[in-house]
């Protein structure tokens, strides 16, 4: 054994953590033959087999749907700005967690996240042979968010911190524009509801049921637990009953009901009528997460607060509901990740959304068989979304929790 | 020093308090305090002491008796009981810090959004009254940085920047380690030099023996005796008070 080669020492952790008895190394070879035999069968699928015509043909009606063509710079418009906030917050979260603390500004993640970001938007575009001003399009949204995070990160510093605080105020903002870019309005030409479709409409209800679906959750969880007789049966009442339905029963619920209530006219399009569905729905799940949360903050807490002279919307304001929140988060964002998935639900009641879209295509004799290759990039795109709903949320969380925060001397 | 005058602070009489689950915690409880004094409250576990200094900021409300605090009748009345909350600070057994917010966030939180200061005035006090209790340095930390006792001189401190008049004690050193009993200790017997009226629910004889202008003995939901330091510890008047001391001392 005196002339046993030397291993670098990532092979043997390699080798200590995979071969560290016969057993393991049998596991460990069948697995590794296993996770090769299923990639390669995979590659070999993906890139001979399959035939991404129908994506690379369908991809503007994935994308938006029957969007008319001569508005759709308007979305682009709306993505370059998602972008550009996207990076703006990213930096400014990397520049300044707390101000207390000095963080790098280019933590490995993100320099990886970069280059990911950069790659897709150079290799997918092309890959989709979509025409070169779309592939221009795609490459300077990608460098404006790549811009946007640099400087925000290089001059966050520099910026008086009464401008940064109003930064997170960009999004409900940016959320208000984007409605009037995609519906039109204040000059712009009206689109009506039933020509959105694709990844937009997905988006779309998803973003307007999270959105909403908070504060009301937030009311149904103080309302469970309010002294008012009233409140509190009505919400249990509220929540049990919507927690006891399937999603899709009250879908169609709201699509008949809805109609038959409202004198005619006033009735919501059908894409809100499912929207709003889709928020009192995931409103009774956000409630009981918001309220295990708010089981986690000790009664000591309000009492303190209320001896100090706050009244009670002051002590849920700055007292309680930033720690009961803080809680639930996690299973606040699992949440939202469901409701994002749940709105494939909408092509059952004949919505044309990202799944809705997918069966119109794939029921085109053009594309028939090829329902693998669209199945894969809706399971792809979906988990880009929920991936990117994770990611956020964990940043969040982190920035939210005091005690990963080092000391400042 | 405080002489004593005779203005009435807290005023209970014969107050009385079922709990929900028809527990009689407080049968008949009175107290008087004036203005600038500092009384001491001890008495066995379970007989009502920390009930009943909670009723006088209205924590827990009671069902007969009359209970004035500063001039202001205790009723269900919101804002009568704002009013009174304004005034009585209150430090507990738990500290109850806010964990989410910096040790000065901790005390400016409530002047600016109750009484409505600027905030750069109250963080000057804030900042003040940290070096007062000693901890000026720890401004911008977080609660869970500190220790026990270090996060009951910021909860004392956060009690003073509203500038009360009168300071509630709930056991301010009963969950505490016995090294970081006396910081606080030393803090408190500094404020009771000031005019400030505080009212203490603690088994800490030495402090009653020293700060305290009266010691009271609760039990069973009743002011027992009511005596200065040197008559409660040495010649009490009860056989209950004789008993009590027989065990703590």
């Amino acid at each position: 054994m005196a002339n046993r080669p030397v291993l670098a020492p990532q092979l043997r952790r390699l080798r200590r953590e995979l071969f560290s008895s016969p057993g393991d190394g049998v596991l460990s070879i069948s697995l590794i033959v296993l996770i090769g035999l299923v990639a390669i069968g995979f590659l070999r699928w993906a890139f001979g087999q399959a035939s991404w015509a129908v994506i690379q043909v369908n991809s503007t009606l994935f994308a938006v749907g029957r969007y008319p063509i001569e508005q759709q710079w308007r979305l682009w418009l709306l993505t370059a700005l998602l972008a550009a906030a996207t990076g703006l917050s990213w930096g400014l979260l990397r520049a300044s967690p707390r101000p207390d603390r000095t963080g790098t500004l280019w933590p490995r993640h993100d320099r990886l996240a970069v280059v990911i970001l950069v790659l897709g938007a150079l290799w997918l575009p092309w890959a989709l042979r979509l025409a070169a001003l779309i592939q221009l399009r795609w490459w300077l949204v990608v460098a404006l968010l790549v811009g946007c995070r640099w400087a925000a990160g290089r001059f966050a510093a520099v910026l008086p911190s009464a401008l940064r605080r109003l930064v997170p105020l960009l999004w409900p903002a940016l959320y208000l524009l984007g409605m009037v870019l995609i519906s039109g309005g204040l000059g712009l030409v009206t689109v009506p509801p039933s020509e959105w479709g694709g990844l937009l409409l997905t988006l779309l209800a998803a973003s307007f049921a999270i959105l909403l679906c908070f504060p009301i959750g937030v009311m149904l969880a103080l309302g469970r637990r309010s002294d008012l007789p009233l409140l509190r049966w009505g919400s249990v009442l509220y929540i049990e009953f919507i927690r006891g339905a399937p999603l899709i029963t009250l879908l169609f619920l709201g699509q008949n009901i809805l109609g038959f209530l409202l004198p005619g006219g006033l009735a919501p399009e059908r894409i809100w009528r499912a929207a709003w569905v889709l928020t009192f729905f995931a409103a009774a799940y956000l409630a009981e997460s918001v309220r295990s949360g708010l089981s986690a903050v000790p009664p000591g807490q309000f009492e303190a607060a209320r001896s100090l002279g706050l009244s009670y919307g002051q002590t849920l304001q700055q007292v309680v509901l930033p720690q009961a929140l803080r809680v639930a988060l996690p299973a606040m964002v699992g949440q939202f990740i469901s409701l994002l998935q749940d709105t494939t639900l909408l092509s059952l009641i004949g919505l044309l959304d990202l799944l809705g879209t997918a069966r119109t295509v794939m029921a085109n004799p053009a594309f028939l068989g090829k329902s693998a290759e669209v199945y894969l990039t809706l399971a792809v795109l979906f988990w880009c979304c929920c991936a990117a709903l994770g990611l956020g949320s964990r940043a969040l969380e982190r920035r939210l929790d005091p005690h990963t925060i080092p000391s400042a001397t | 020093m405080s002489e004593s005058t005779s203005e009435t602070m807290i005023e209970a009489k014969e107050v009385q308090k079922w709990y929900p689950n028809g527990f009689h915690a407080l049968r008949g409880a009175s107290l008087q305090v004036n203005r600038g004094e500092v009384v001491v409250i001890m008495g066995p576990s379970g007989s009502g002491k920390s009930t009943f200094i909670r009723t006088f900021n209205a924590l827990e409300d009671f069902q007969q008796g009359s209970i004035t605090v500063d001039g202001i009748a205790l009723s269900n009345d919101l804002r009568h009981i704002d009013a009174i909350r304004r005034e009585v600070g209150m430090v507990f057994q738990q500290f109850n810090l806010f964990p989410h917010l910096t040790v000065l966030e901790n005390l400016t939180l409530a002047p600016v959004l109750v009484r409505k200061r600027p905030r750069a005035e109250v963080e000057r006090q804030a900042r003040a009254l940290l070096e007062r209790v000693g901890i000026a340095e720890q401004a911008a930390k977080y609660p869970g940085q500190l220790s026990g006792g270090q996060q009951q001189r910021v909860a004392i401190a956060r009690a003073l920047c509203m500038e009360p008049r009168i300071l509630l004690f709930d056991e301010p050193t009963s969950s505490l380690d016995p090294e970081m009993v006396r910081e606080v200790l030393e803090v408190m017997q500094d404020l009771a030099a000031d005019d400030i009226t505080m009212v203490v629910v603690t088994h800490e004889v030495r402090f009653a023996r020293q700060v305290a202008h009266r010691v009271v003995l609760m039990a069973d939901g009743e002011v027992v005796e009511t005596a200065d330091p040197e008559t409660f510890f040495t010649a009490p008047s009860h056989e209950r008070t004789r008993r009590f001391l027989e065990q703590i001392l």
